[in-house]
């Protein structure tokens, strides 16, 4: 089978796996259907890497290309390059397990699969499609299953969590959309130049990033300077409600707390991370000049998120929100590392999505294994749990360890790259020296607060005496210890080798820096004159 | 002989944690932890001595790679920024292994008998080897980074292991105070190694100090390079302001105490700061700084150390004290003093508390002091080895800290004369002061112990570990196993042969360990200042200062230990008159001087109320305004709800009034 095929079939094998689980007649065999298909998508995904692993490549790979509303030069396009690929296994390899942490789910247990299959489709779509208008499709059609698996399967609040976290994507949504239309009228213009596209509206995603010709639209003092200006702000708000971002994130908490522990995981583990590419996708590449001008809004906006989210997951009494209160912080490096424009930043960005979505997710569900059992979060009524499941508890601090940026556990790198990247920039045009010391020192200072309230947390939940109430609590399930495990190994095999990461990204990366880096002598000239 | 076994230096040790990991499962399991541990870890040290040979001097200002540096594999590899897992081996790194591996064998192997029967046995070992790997990659580090990694690994161990007996809630607190606070420090550290990106373009040790050696004229960010690395220092190797968490580390397992809170962990910040060297003279104030936080350090933490009551509590003061002296070393550029010192402080230290450890887990865990006298006839050999650790301590003449502290004071005290600088006068007068505190509160320690009349009370934990475990865990009753007797009782063999050669460092280390360990350091980055640092053209009352210190000190020392036995050997009555005397001040250094209050009441409770602030921010503003955004949809469509009142007419009215108006707008359009 060729490779583009493949892919194709990845994206839509959930799909199909979906509708399946609604045909099949009982429970279980939806459960056996859910797991198949995901083994079989991951397994897909795999493959795909293989064949991408190693060969240098630097470009799109695996393309597919198919017309589907000619009218307005809509195309299906599919591809992966060294920027989707590791989030593509993230996402195949964390399914697998939300599946397997799905198991218990009793309340129409059909129709959950169903749609977390749906919501891989979604997924797998916004991280492989190259059309800008098969992106929004995706990105939207990401959104609805999710909006049901919170609302229908979720907590006390449920709908009220489901209803917020959908019109906040939704206004992300329109952001986004404003700024597609922008882009595709104004596209045909650069082909005055002639250089290429022959003056056609354009969806495509590589060629908005590279084509000269449509970057000197948008770059500073070009047609349309103004447009990119704003277009970059109302992209980067898009992506920032789901990234999320300080002040765009209000939703987060609130989803966490009231959704299921499996959604929970996906949603930390990968749908954030749809934020994050984007933002690497489009917001940047699309608008370089735009982004240099902005940068001490973006990395401000970074370096606040990464401190106020840590202060607030300090206040948290309740477990589960302060993990969530911890991405918050944890995606703030992301922004920061890409707003500074270097090479370390982008690359530690990147690396830390890769590890949040490790540790966020077993994070996720060390709180869930707990929760499951004792039916309250409350940090305050838990404690000793160290005693009565140690091995649990000795995962549990690989996870949280890793969620802490220690170093040989896979959130170091992407922190400490985060911030030696921040720290390059001193000296570049355009980025104040003392600028970025102040926003290196803050968002360095980032550990110290995590340190603060991972500990403080881990202190009161495991260690000290054992309550009485634990002697009725099942004991922590042979599948539960399947999932802590994978979770914990790939927090330290991603800790110890990252290159099995940079491996994949490093070509791609070195065209998307060009792209960057580009347009650093033209913001020099601009401000120097 | 190349350098390439060296790679398994730190590997070694990992695997054996792993393996100790797996052997935490099984019960029948649990006994092999140690003999992998030991195995493993003298593995280590045994391959140290091996690649000796071919380790090259090194010399930052003509740097060659070639011969240091082994590599593993390439950590991160992006763009041209580059972090391998590679090793840096030259004479100092050399001689930290020697020390890390060599200790740690022997700690390992008290540590067989000492944690026997308990049901973290394994867990224990898994963290000693642990530790082990964190601490050799500290001290191989072919760059900051990686550096940087042993940095926290071993802070990392050090919270596991002082939060061994997890379900004291002292230990836990005790174990998140010290993390929390090297965090502190490792922040400083850390920003240091951002800086000296941004400011050398890269993070190999060998291209740094290389680069660092040749400055001409030190900008902005070069002068404080040195002060932020400095604080990562400080807070590792628990100097002022960074100290505190040291003594409340003492809740850990007293072999983690010895291993990690005395010998090696706590020794990283002097090696950084020798390793580092050519970066500290950057700037002219670093290490002046250094060495002025250093004395007063030690002196601060000496007088806190005469009032303690708990033994493992007076080690952890002199620890700080000692500390304070090799920062002293360094920072007046005698860096073979410091590391002399560290590598003295190593020995004595170790048994100091493994010889406390044994006092421990002869009297069930009992260490206050008011309630231990005259166990010599109980303990015979402890009392012995104890002994030896004291002298050395104390400074006494001939023994190894008698010889590694004289040679700081002495450079000091050259330094003060021939560059005629009061500061460095002072600072020798300072460390004479300590010297004399340290010999009193050593002695007065071991007067009270052991002499006297015999009288002690077992403390209520049959071994601390197991009477945790008794306490927090009734279920699991049946695990413990009693196998001492509740009376004081002498060690087995297995423990006390480490100890007798820990003994044999602490007093013969320094007489004839001088000229190699000198000559390690003076071929290693450290060596850049040695160089230049300078020779005795000073004079004092017409003595050579080296030969005069010698008697100077050695008067100290005998004067400590004697007014230290006239006051809790001989006549116990006058000391306590004197502290009755004395009520307040012996209150404030009891108190430590209330330093952990303060910390409390100006940092701790700011934060967590900042974080308070932060979320009902989050709540009341962030959400605030989302809901205003929210309600005013509702708002709009409350105003328009009167006028969907379901009557035909109101609609017809509408539609006709809505035609009207659009018709009048079509008609202006286009009439103008």
């Amino acid at each position: 089978m060729d490779m583009a095929a493949l892919l194709n079939w990845m994206i839509f094998l959930p799909l199909i796996g979906g509708v399946l689980c609604l045909a099949v007649a009982s429970r279980q065999a939806a459960r056996q259907v859910a797991l198949w298909t995901s083994i079989a998508t991951f397994v897909l995904s795999v493959i795909l890497a293989a064949g991408y692993y190693g060969q240098g490549y630097a470009g799109v790979q695996f393309v597919t290309q198919l017309r589907w509303i000619d009218s307005i030069n809509v195309e299906y396009r599919t591809g992966v390059d060294g920027l989707s690929l590791p989030l593509v296994l993230l996402t195949t390899a964390l399914s697998v397990l939300v599946v397997i942490a799905s198991w218990d789910i009793q309340k129409a247990a059909k129709a959950y699969l169903a749609l977390y299959l749906f919501l891989m489709t979604g997924m797998l779509g916004v991280f492989l499609a190259l059309d800008l208008f098969l992106f929004y499709v995706f990105f939207e059609v990401s959104l609805l299953p999710m909006y049901f698996l919170i609302g229908v399967w979720g907590g006390p609040r449920k709908e009220y969590a489901a209803i917020k976290f959908f019109l906040y994507t939704l206004f992300g949504s329109i952001c986004l959309l404003v700024v597609m239309l922008g882009i595709y009228f104004f596209t045909p213009e650069a082909a005055a130049g002639g250089a290429s596209g022959g003056g056609q509206n354009t969806w495509d995603m590589i060629r908005l990033q590279t084509d000269p010709a449509i970057g000197a639209l948008f770059a500073r003092g070009g047609p349309h300077w103004g447009f990119a200006k704003l277009a970059f702000w109302l992209t980067l708000i898009a992506f920032l409600v789901k990234l999320p971002g300080v002040p765009f994130h209000t939703w987060l908490p609130d989803a966490h707390v009231e959704a299921p522990t499996p959604i929970s995981m996906i949603l930390a583990g990968v749908l954030l991370k749809m934020g994050g590419y984007a933002m690497m996708r489009i917001t940047w590449p699309f608008f370089p000049d735009a982004a240099i001008l902005f940068w001490k809004c973006a990395a401000g906006l970074g370096v606040i998120s990464i401190v106020y989210g840590a202060f607030c997951a300090m206040a948290q009494a309740d477990w589960k929100k302060l993990v969530a209160y911890s991405s918050v912080s944890h995606m703030g490096y992301v922004l920061l590392g890409l707003a500074v424009l270097t090479r370390a930043g982008f690359d530690g960005a990147y690396y830390q999505m890769i590890a949040h979505g490790i540790t966020s997710a077993m994070m996720f569900f060390l709180v869930g294994v707990v929760y499951d059992r004792a039916h309250h979060r409350q940090i305050d009524r838990l404690g000793g749990l160290w005693l009565k499941w140690p091995a649990y508890s000795g995962w549990a601090a690989v996870g949280f360890f890793a969620a802490m940026g220690l170093p040989g556990l896979c959130g170091f790198v992407g922190e400490v790259m985060v911030l030696l990247g921040t720290f390059q920039a001193v000296g570049n045009p355009g980025f104040p020296t003392a600028l970025v010391y102040t926003y290196g020192v803050l968002a360095a200072s980032g550990v110290i607060l995590t340190a603060g309230y991972i500990l403080w947390m881990f202190q009161r939940v495991y260690m000290g005496p054992q309550r009485a109430e634990y002697a009725g609590y099942e004991p922590v399930k042979g599948r539960e210890y399947f999932i802590m495990v994978t979770l914990g190994l790939a927090a330290l095999v991603f800790g110890v080798v990252p290159y099995l990461v940079f491996v994949m990204t490093n070509p791609t990366f070195d065209g998307i820096m060009k792209i960057i880096s580009v347009a650093v002598p033209a913001a020099q000239t601009a401000l120097g004159g | 002989m190349t350098l390439q076994p060296a790679i398994l230096i730190p590997w070694l040790p990992a695997l054996s944690a792993g393996l100790c990991g797996l052997c935490c499962v099984r019960k029948s399991w649990r006994r092999l932890a140690a003999p992998l541990t030991i195995g493993a870890i003298f593995a280590s040290f045994l391959l140290a001595v091996l690649v000796s040979p071919a380790v090259k001097p090194f010399d930052p200002a003509e740097p060659d790679l070639a011969p240091h540096v082994v590599t593993l594999f390439s950590w991160i590899h992006v763009g041209d920024f580059r972090v391998d897992m590679a090793y840096f081996l030259d004479p100092l790194t050399l001689l930290m292994l020697m020390v890390v591996c060599g200790v740690g064998t022997l700690v390992a192997v008290y540590a067989a008998g000492y944690m026997a029967g308990d049901r973290g046995y394994a867990r224990f070992f898994a963290g000693v080897s642990l530790f082990i790997f964190a601490m050799t990659t500290l001290v191989m580090a072919d760059n900051l980074v990686l550096l940087y990694l042993g940095w926290e690994g071993v802070g990392l161990c050090s919270y596991l292991l002082i939060g061994f007996y997890y379900q004291k809630p002292s230990a836990v607190a005790a174990a998140k105070k010290a993390f929390i606070v090297n965090r502190i420090g490792d922040l400083g550290f850390a920003l240091g190694i951002f800086l000296i990106y941004s400011t050398f373009h890269t993070v190999s040790l060998a291209e740094v100090l290389s680069l660092a050696h040749h400055v001409e004229e030190p900008t902005t960010a070069h002068l404080w390079i040195p002060f932020l690395l400095m604080l990562g220092a400080f807070g590792k190797s628990a100097q002022i302001p960074l100290y505190v968490w040291l003594p409340d580390a003492m809740e850990g397992p007293t072999p983690v105490s010895a291993l990690i809170h005395a010998a090696t962990m706590v020794t990283a910040g002097v090696y950084m700061i020798a390793r580092l060297l050519p970066v500290f003279e950057l700037s002219p104030y670093a290490l002046p700084t250094v060495a002025i936080v250093g004395a007063v350090t030690a002196l601060f933490a000496a007088t806190i150390a005469l009032c303690q009551y708990d033994l493992k509590r007076i080690y952890a003061y002199s620890t700080i004290s000692q500390l304070g002296y090799m920062f002293l070393g360094v920072g007046v550029l005698s860096t073979v003093g410091g590391m002399f010192h560290l590598f003295t402080h190593a020995f004595f230290k170790a048994l100091l508390f493994l010889t406390a450890g044994s006092v421990m887990h002869a009297l069930a865990g009992q260490l206050d002091l008011r309630k231990i006298s005259g166990l010599r006839t109980r303990m015979p050999i402890t009392c012995l080895l104890m002994l030896f650790g004291c002298l050395a301590l104390a400074g006494f003449p001939f023994t190894a800290g008698f010889f590694s502290k004289d040679l700081i004071l002495a450079d000091v005290l050259v330094r003060g004369l021939s560059l005629h600088q009061p500061l460095y006068t002072t600072l020798a007068v300072v460390g004479l002061v300590t010297a004399f505190l340290t010999a009193f509160y050593t002695f007065r320690l071991w007067f009270r112990v052991f002499l006297g009349p015999t009288r002690y009370e077992l403390g209520d934990e049959h071994h601390a570990a197991d009477g945790a475990h008794a306490a927090g865990h009734a279920a699991d009753a049946h695990d413990i196993k009693i196998e001492h007797v509740h009376d004081a009782h002498e060690m087995p063999w297995l423990m006390n042969a480490p100890l007798v050669v820990l003994a044999v460092g602490a007093l013969f280390a320094g007489l004839f360990c001088k000229s190699w360990l000198a000559g390690l350091v003076t071929q290693s980055s450290a060596a850049a200042a040695a160089a230049h640092s300078l020779h005795a053209h000073a004079t004092l009352c017409g003595y050579d200062p080296h030969l005069a210190m010698e008697f100077i000190s050695s008067a100290v020392a005998v004067l400590g230990i004697a007014a230290a036995a006239y006051f809790h050997w001989l006549n116990r009555p006058a000391a306590d008159s004197v502290a009755a005397r004395y009520r307040g001040l012996v209150s404030l250094l009891n108190h430590k001087y209330y330093v952990d209050e303060i910390y409390d009441a100006l940092i701790v409770r700011p934060l967590r109320a900042l974080g308070g602030l932060c979320f009902v921010l989050d709540r009341l503003i962030v959400e605030g305004l989302v809901a205003l955004v929210g309600f005013l949809p509702r708002l709009l469509g409350l105003g328009l709800q009167p006028t969907q009142q379901g009557a035909l007419q109101g609609y017809g009215l509408g539609m006709a009034a809505g035609i009207a108006i659009l018709a009048l707008l079509i008609a202006l359009a286009l009439g103008t």
